[in-house]
């Protein structure tokens, strides 16, 4: 079995007249884990909804398992987990509900998810929750049941778009772990995020994405010795062209403290 | 979660899934959490902490229904008009569809446009078929209740007086009209997805609404009339047109199978029956893969939108709009035009005020003269412009994304009252007020100018009206609701609504009758507006 889980060539896509992607190459191998980040609407997203099948109309080759998705139907996503950014969940149904429904939507049986799911509650000190509806949970509790649905029926790969918002720093130091062990194991995780410490920190590889194009793509040392900066957050800034966070900030402050 | 018994009834069905590539048990699976969903009244931004404990849940929904039946009760006349198969049954289908189709496009179409579904489900290993499948089933079983609850009493009726095979083709043409009228809707909606994007898309899916709603009410006077017109007899010549009118395709059927009838239009128009349905929902089978690419379009914004200033005018005009409604007024105006849930629900609605008028006002025209007409009190048909108040004004206390809510407690708002009335007076200028305009100047043309002081009561009672709904409904801030999936904009309370209008429409005549009675008539009302909007809150 060869070890590339994810394959991209020459992606592009348009909405409209505006071309958002221009051009993405990208290899993943298996037990990476992949820190994508870039400023706002560089791209990110849409790369993600292409790759899961959200979004069609793009020219490219998009190929995950070793199979171009645009020639197969639906059933390479069994292997996948999705975080996505906007934390959309159907919030009137209770935690069991709604996961028992997602696990079986992935082919999972009612009963074993069920258990696993309890269980995976449990574990994040939520077990008397899991016969709540989620309309009623806090934002760190909604967080915890999106990563329990994705990681329920042991995917491959993993798409983590913000994964950590609304976690508490214990939390996050458990989902690092957890990260952390999978990709031990061979799983392959995909991680887009805005903050930067914590990429730097769980990431083996980091792909920048600026323009619609890759700008960097390399271990966090790799980049640090291209561009001699400190830390993530600067190497961003330097890559994206953003030297003027000075005269932002005060331009800022002074608009709101004058009349 | 329930095993609901429609879903049981559905797994009698199962092989004819499987067949068409449906994966049968995601599917099932899909609809149980859709209807267990829709069960649930989510709870808003504010009572979130409250906990929730699981009461028997009950479906609004089938609150609803009621009402639905006493709609069909408008049918049994015409089971009883004249042995001639081809009239009543093309009559009581055309009401009959009416009904259905005008529920589907203003309550349900949010479900056939839904968006929300795609990051939960079409991140899974599911075919879009499914999905596609599970959302018509969706619609599909609302739509039974609904045919249900209306046609209940008229088959109940016609077993006793019709006997049984009459029943029998009733029921089948019942859900025939279901299904063609279900494909249909989607066809079209998938047409214009097609041809459209963005923005522009939206837009016209609302005037696609209002169209619909004009044509089909319309279309009811064609059917109705090609039989009074064409001969008194109520037989009817066969023209080609009448093909296009689907209520007569099952007229054709009862008169072929039931009346003895064998004309070459009877027959053509039995054939249409059964094909018409039978290849719509193929057609829209083979399309579905096409309908759900198209349908993210919807959720694309292509283009800017321009400010506009056409509304400064109002930052002068205190006396219409306070300084302190000011903002919020900006607001609702923009939420109205932008949200989407709103429109489909709210515009259809629209188109059927300003026919509505002129129905009425035709009906008792083809008993006069012109020049009887014209000095006739059919002017007071104006009144049913007031049908689009309640649904509208119900509907501004609901938002896609009535989350954003939590603004108005956070903000240091004097008065939150504030909001409600500054969101109606955005309805009454924004939608209200141009259709007002619109019917009253045709109707100054046909009456002449001597109407205008009925106009202007008409127009106060429409403002007392809209405070009226407002005071009668649940008085929640605006825009601080979700939309449910099943939201009945015509539940009980509209229906009571509804009545109040009646009442207007009888003081106006009482005032007809006095010397200047229309003049004091609307001085009344436009005092009864001031204390009133004064005092709302």
């Amino acid at each position: 079995m060869s070890s590339e889980v994810l394959s991209i060539t020459g992606l592009t896509k348009s909405y409209g007249s505006k071309e958002v992607l221009k051009g993405i190459d990208l290899k993943v191998d298996r037990g990476e884990i992949i820190g994508y980040i870039g400023p706002n609407g560089a791209g990110k997203s849409t790369t993600v909804k292409l790759m899961l099948g959200l979004e069609e109309g793009y020219s490219g080759k998009i190929e995950i398992f070793g199979e171009d998705i645009a020639k197969q139907g639906e059933s390479y996503k069994r292997r996948i987990g999705y975080i996505p950014e906007t934390s959309e969940m159907y919030d009137s149904l209770t935690a069991q509900e709604y996961l028992t429904f997602v696990a079986e939507l992935y082919g999972m049986d009612y009963d074993d998810a069920d258990r696993k799911a309890k269980q995976l509650f449990d574990v994040f000190g939520l077990a008397e929750v899991y016969q709540s509806r989620i309309s009623s949970f806090s934002k760190g509790m909604r967080q915890k049941t999106l990563i329990v649905s994705s990681f329920l029926h042991n995917p491959d790969l993993l798409f983590l778009d913000e994964p950590l918002t609304g976690l508490d720093a214990n939390s996050v130091m458990v989902f690092k772990e957890i990260l952390a062990m999978f990709a031990g194991e061979g799983k392959t995780i995909f991680y887009s995020s805005h903050i930067m410490d914590v990429v730097e920190k769980i990431s083996n590889r980091i792909v920048l994405l600026h323009g619609g194009h890759i700008v960097a793509n390399g271990s966090f040392e790799e980049l640090k010795s291209q561009s001699q900066e400190g830390s993530l957050e600067n190497i961003f800034n330097q890559m994206t062209g953003f030297h003027e966070h000075q005269d932002r900030a005060s331009e800022f402050v002074s608009i709101v403290k004058e009349g | 979660m329930d095993n609901f018994f429609v879903l049981r009834l559905l797994d009698v069905f199962k092989p004819l899934f499987l067949k068409m590539g449906v994966d049968y048990m995601t599917m099932r699976r899909i609809l149980q959490v859709k209807l267990t969903m829709d069960q649930r009244r989510k709870p808003t931004v504010f009572n979130q902490s409250r906990k929730k404990k699981d009461k028997p849940e009950k479906n609004e929904f089938f609150k609803s229904l009621w009402m639905y039946g006493f709609f069909g009760l408008m049918l049994i006349p015409f089971l009883f008009l004249r042995d001639n198969y081809l009239f009543q049954v093309s009559i009581l289908f055309s009401i009959f569809m009416f009904i259905i189709m005008t529920t589907l496009i203003s309550d349900f179409s949010s479900v056939l446009l839904d968006l929300r579904d795609k990051s939960v489900l079409a991140t899974k290993p599911v075919n879009s078929k499914t999905v596609s499948m599970a959302k018509l089933l969706h619609v599909t079983i609302y739509m039974l209740y609904i045919t249900l609850a209306t046609t209940l009493i008229p088959l109940l009726v016609s077993l006793f007086f019709k006997g049984i095979l009459f029943t029998l083709l009733f029921l089948v043409s019942f859900a025939l009209a279901d299904i063609f009228i279900i494909a249909f809707t989607a066809l079209l909606y998938l047409f214009i997805l097609k041809y459209f994007d963005g923005e522009k898309l939206k837009d016209i899916i609302n005037y696609v609404q209002i169209a619909l709603t004009v044509g089909m009410m319309i279309g009811y006077q064609v059917v109705a009339r090609s039989f009074e017109l064409v001969n008194l007899d109520y037989t009817i010549d066969f023209a080609w047109w009448q093909l296009l009118l689907p209520p007569m395709w099952f007229g054709g059927l009862f008169d072929v199978l039931l009346g003895g009838g064998r004309s070459i239009g009877s027959m053509i128009l039995t054939i249409l029956a059964v094909l018409g349905p039978v290849i719509s929902i193929i057609v829209y089978l083979k399309m579905i893969p096409d309908f759900e690419r198209n349908l993210q379009k919807l959720s694309s914004q292509t283009g800017k939108k321009k400010a506009s200033n056409k509304w400064k005018v109002f930052r002068s005009l205190h006396m219409l709009v306070s300084k302190d409604e000011l903002p919020f007024f900006r607001f609702a105006r923009i939420m109205m035009k932008n949200e989407r849930d709103f429109k489909l629900k709210v515009y259809p609605s629209l188109g059927f005020a300003v026919v509505v008028p002129f129905v009425f006002m035709f009906n008792s025209y083809s008993i006069m003269s012109f020049e009887e007409f014209a000095a006739s009190r059919s002017y007071l048909s104006m009144y049913s412009i007031m049908l689009v108040i309640p649904t509208s004004v119900i509907m501004l206390a609901h938002s896609g994304s009535h989350k954003g809510s939590w603004i108005y407690q956070v903000a240091p708002v004097k008065q939150l009252g504030l909001i409600n009335k500054a969101a109606l007076k955005a309805f009454l200028f924004q939608l209200f007020l141009p259709l007002f305009l619109l019917v009253s100047v045709m109707f100054s043309f046909l009456f002449g100018l001597r109407i205008l002081d009925d106009l202007a009561a008409v127009l106060f009672a429409a403002l007392i009206y809209t405070a009226v709904c407002f005071l009668a409904g649940g008085k929640e801030l605006a825009f601080s609701q979700p939309f449910d999936a099943v939201q009945q904009s015509g539940d009980i309370k509209v229906f009571l609504l509804f009545l109040v209008i009646p009442v207007f429409v009888g003081l106006h005549f009482l005032a007809l009758k006095l010397p200047f009675g229309v003049a004091g008539y609307a001085i009344l009302m436009f005092a009864v507006n001031w204390g009133l909007w004064k005092m709302l809150k």
